[in-house]
């Protein structure tokens, strides 16, 4: 029995491979098992070849998984062109569709599988219902071979199916049946049968975008104002659905700095404000980021960082947005950083991004990334109960009664916001440097004061380790430090490596900026060799790192470009091979 | 709030303005004041948003909820405010280049979505802030720090631009006939829907000397004497194409039946949308696998 598998299908647009890809993740979830699903697609906008990879296990998943266990090819040339994010080694079992055999019959592989099993999917979908069928017959082999389901695959199926009416149902069944009958008169080598998954209490299936909308539902978000752009895009969609019912609003604007400049403006009116976009949107919000940092704004940005300058890879997984976020836009000016590392994650990130917006006045940017944007990920139930909601400091009756100052410096300096429509708050919020009152003041003492007040708000926020996981052995000299979706790869490798038993631990940051130096540092100490590993060229988060405290030089930065993400095995190597080696 | 909402002092703030002696917005500044006076609300009932300019510095002046932004940027930040906060009063303000040059891309927006919203520009035909360079709206041939051999470019016609995009209330006053032009202000905020008026606002420092005060009251042309009651849009449009030659005042176009803004479409979605009264905390609700 094995408790974990790693499924790739690929095919060309009408064959549905994504659409088996969801199905099975649905009826896995359904029957309690943990999964994940992360699609992708080629370059045209409809049809083009399309690919999926599932991973199910009886334990919680942190990522896609490693090479695949199973690789399914409905023709050789559309599987081919995902390249590294489809890897077979020698261990895989590859089904591939008979007709699609090459010339010399050699498989188009670079290892060669433990196993390939070439099935005339086409011909028995093509019995049982025709070409569209061929999807269905290919849940019937994987369900037989691997064990996965069947039951709650059927069951589904017919609830899918339901509006289409009996006849389609039974064909549908046919075809799983004919693949499941195939599957088990041609048994595999060496069986590979899922144990069945532990009982549990519920299960939740969201991919990241979706779930940050609602979690955005949940955090008071009054209103969004954005601009379309892969693969933020759903964010808006699904607000633009559900919003309203909460008395909320949105506004689908123009470009991206009438998207933010929308969010200024609501939360100017003292309303729970929210923009989602990718790399070349979150480029045109800069200059109003700043205005939002210096009238002291409360407000969320949420970047989906996709690959590369420009328009770059839109649809791509990259994590070189963290300069940007950090550094985007003049003057002195520190913005939190937030990001999630999983779906899961999507939740709490986007409800303590809007505490934090809240509680300091400031705009907060959430960098997520195109792979917990779009892929699919069971969760367990969250408890929406026992979440907190910050409010931003309101001005009592005193600070109203007479000469309110917007801007007063306070110790904390965190100074009462009034809004549009409170009687006495009246005040002229700018983007011109202001003295308490607001007035517009251009002297260098103000300016000092200002800043100073701006910058120094955020010292508690350094304080929190709830916005940092450390994992692993407090005594190991050996650490890692990841952050977004290479996070939940490093936390499964580290595991792997610990059960080997080297001694290794893990920091994982949700809050990126601005540098909490002191738990960086605590982390740190001890450590004589690591990797920061992160999915970017120039490894931005060691850099940044590197600028503010004392990295010891035997950890190193570990990172290349995006589209080619990391996987479990790679970084258990890379441990592996760390430990070895002697630190002078 | 000292004062009663129906006096003009009632929206005079304590700063002081950093205008040359002699600007044009001087005398706007007053219109404001006595148009918010005619509409009667208070002060905290009231938000004035503005971009960067000499011009976009009005707000300060007053004692209503203010926000001097960034250039060009005004009419986003108004829609935000505007669309979730539908029960103020919203009044827009920039000069030309704020308005028709680095924001001249979401003006056609805020006119096609319709929201209640007044937005004046004082058009000066020159950057004022910046000391003088060539503005949208500086007619051909006019030199100035930038086109020293005079401009090469056609001007843009705010008031064409704005009739085009279907505003529902377009006008042009100046300071030099202040009962005019608080009239027209009074009446773009009374309006219920997108209204732009076009202030012919002289800049003494940089500006042209024949659109200065003294020139303008001379050249003044009512629309009301010329028999355009801007009930009429393609005849206002006609009247509109004289921008630059002619000094027309007074109201182009006023829709005779306005349509619906975008703020009571949003709370007339929100009011169908949240019927049973959804619980924000249940959001997550439909994460649940079932089968
Ligand atoms: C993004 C940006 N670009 C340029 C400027 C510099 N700038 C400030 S005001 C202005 C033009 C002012 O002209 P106008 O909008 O006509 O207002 P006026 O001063 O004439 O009233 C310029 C170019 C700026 N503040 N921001
Ligand atoms: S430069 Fe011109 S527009 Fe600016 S304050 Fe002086 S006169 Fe007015
Ligand atoms: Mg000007």
């Amino acid at each position: 029995m094995i408790n974990d598998i790693c499924i790739g299908m690929a095919g060309s647009g009408g064959d549905g491979i994504v659409a088996a890809g969801e199905a099975l993740l649905n009826s896995a979830a359904a029957a309690g098992y943990h999964g994940m699903l992360t699609k992708s697609f080629g370059p045209q906008i409809r049809g083009g070849e399309s690919s999926c990879r599932l991973r199910i296990s009886t334990q919680p998943v942190l990522n896609p998984g490693s090479e695949l266990d199973v690789a399914v090819a409905l023709n050789w040339d559309d599987f081919l062109k995902f390249g590294s994010e489809l890897p077979t080694d020698a261990r895989s079992i590859v089904i591939y569709e008979e007709s699609a055999k090459t010339p010399d019959g050699k498989l188009p592989l670079k290892i060669a599988p433990g196993e390939a099993i070439a099935v005339p999917i086409a011909a028995i979908a093509r019995a049982h219902g025709g070409d569209r069928a061929k999807n269905t017959v290919v849940l019937g082999l994987l369900s037989a071979w691997f064990g996965l389901a069947p039951e709650s695959i059927l069951a589904g199926m017919r609830k899918r199916l339901k509006k289409k009416g009996p006849e389609v149902i039974a064909a549908a069944e046919q075809a799983f049946q004919a693949g499941a009958d195939h599957a088990r008169a041609n048994p595999l080598k060496t069986a590979r049968l899922m144990a069945p998954p532990a009982a549990r209490q519920g299960v939740w299936l969201a991919d990241g975008n979706d779930l940050t909308a609602a979690a955005a539902i949940v955090a008071g978000c009054d209103f969004f104002g954005g601009y379309p752009i892969t693969p933020s895009t759903e964010i808006m969609q699904t607000l633009s659905r559900d919003i309203w019912a909460y008395g909320g609003s949105l506004l689908q604007c123009e470009d991206e700095i009438a998207g933010i400049g929308a969010c200024v403006g609501a939360s100017f009116g003292g309303k729970r404000a929210m923009t989602a976009t990718s790399g070349p949107g979150m480029s045109l919000k800069t200059e109003m980021l700043g205005l939002a940092t210096i009238a002291e704004l409360p407000l969320v940005v949420v970047n989906v960082q996709r690959g590369g300058p420009a328009t770059g890879l839109p649809t791509k997984l990259e994590q070189a947005d963290l300069f940007q976020a950090c550094y985007s836009g003049h003057g002195d000016a520190v913005r939190p950083v937030l990001a999630p590392t999983s779906v899961a994650d999507a939740f709490r990130v986007t409800v303590d991004a809007f505490n934090i917006a809240e509680e300091f006045q400031t705009p907060v940017i959430v960098l997520s990334d195109q792979e917990i944007s779009q892929r699919k990920e069971t969760l367990e139930p969250i408890d929406t109960s026992t979440v907190q909601l910050v409010e931003r400091r309101r001005p009592t009756p005193e600070d109203l009664a007479g000469g309110y100052k917007r801007f007063k410096l306070t110790p904390d300096g965190i100074s009462p916001i009034s809004h549009p429509g409170l009687a006495g708050g009246e005040y002229l919020a700018a983007g011109i440097e202001h003295n308490e009152s607001g007035a517009p003041a251009s002297g260098g003492a103000n300016h000092q004061r200002m800043t100073e007040k701006r910058i120094g708000k955020f010292a508690p926020l350094l304080k929190r380790r709830e916005l940092f996981l450390v994992e692993g052995d407090a005594d190991a000299d050996l650490g890692i430090i990841s952050w977004g979706s290479s996070a939940g790869i490093c936390r499964e490798a580290v595991q792997t490596v610990r059960q080997e038993g080297l001694k290794v631990r893990i920091l994982v940051p949700y809050l990126l900026y601005p540098v909490a130096e002191e738990i960086f540092s605590d982390f740190l100490k001890g450590l004589t060799k690591g990797l920061v590993v992160e999915q970017s060229y120039q490894g931005q988060l060691y850099r940044i790192l590197r600028s503010f405290i004392t990295v010891p030089n035997g950890v190193r930065p570990y990172c290349r470009a995006g589209a080619n993400p990391f996987r479990p095995s790679e970084i258990v190597a890379q441990i592996r091979a760390l430990a070895q080696r002697s630190v002078p | 709030m000292s004062g009663a909402c129906n006096d003009p002092k009632t929206f005079k703030s304590d700063l002081k303005p950093i205008w040359c002696p002699g600007c044009g917005d001087f005398g706007v500044l007053q219109a404001v004041y006595r148009a918010l006076a005619a509409i009667g609300r208070p002060t905290h009932e009231i938000a004035f948003i503005s971009g960067i300019g000499c011009s976009s510095r009005i707000p300060g002046y007053t004692t209503v909820y203010g926000f001097n932004t960034v250039h060009g940027r005004a009419l986003p930040i108004a829609q935000g405010l505007k669309t979730a906060n539908p029960d103020l009063l919203v009044l827009v303000a920039g000069g030309d280049g704020d308005g028709f040059s680095i924001g001249g891309g979401h003006v056609p927006h805020a006119i096609r979505r319709n929201h209640d919203l007044t937005y004046i520009v004082m058009d000066n035909q020159i950057y004022g802030l910046t000391k003088g360079q060539l503005s949208p709206t500086t007619p051909k041939g006019e030199t100035t720090v930038t086109s020293p051999y005079g401009s090469f470019e056609e001007p843009v016609n705010p008031l064409l631009y704005c009739l085009a995009y279907g505003a529902g209330y377009v006008a042009q006053g100046t300071p030099a006939d202040l009962p005019g032009l608080t009239a027209l202000i009074e009446e773009g905020l009374r309006y219920p829907g997108f209204a732009f008026i076009n202030i012919q606002s002289p800049c003494v420092t940089y500006g042209d000397s024949e659109m200065q005060m003294k020139e303008q009251r001379a050249a003044l042309r009512p629309l009301l004497a010329e028999g355009h009651d801007g009930s009429d849009r393609i005849k206002g449009m006609d009247l509109a194409q004289q921008y630059g030659r002619t000094l027309h005042t007074g109201v182009f176009y006023r829709n005779p039946t306005p349509p619906p803004t975008y703020d009571q479409l949003v709370r007339e979605r929100q009011a169908d949308q949240g019927k049973d009264q959804p619980d924000r905390r249940r959001a997550l609700d439909r994460f649940a696998v079932r089968h």
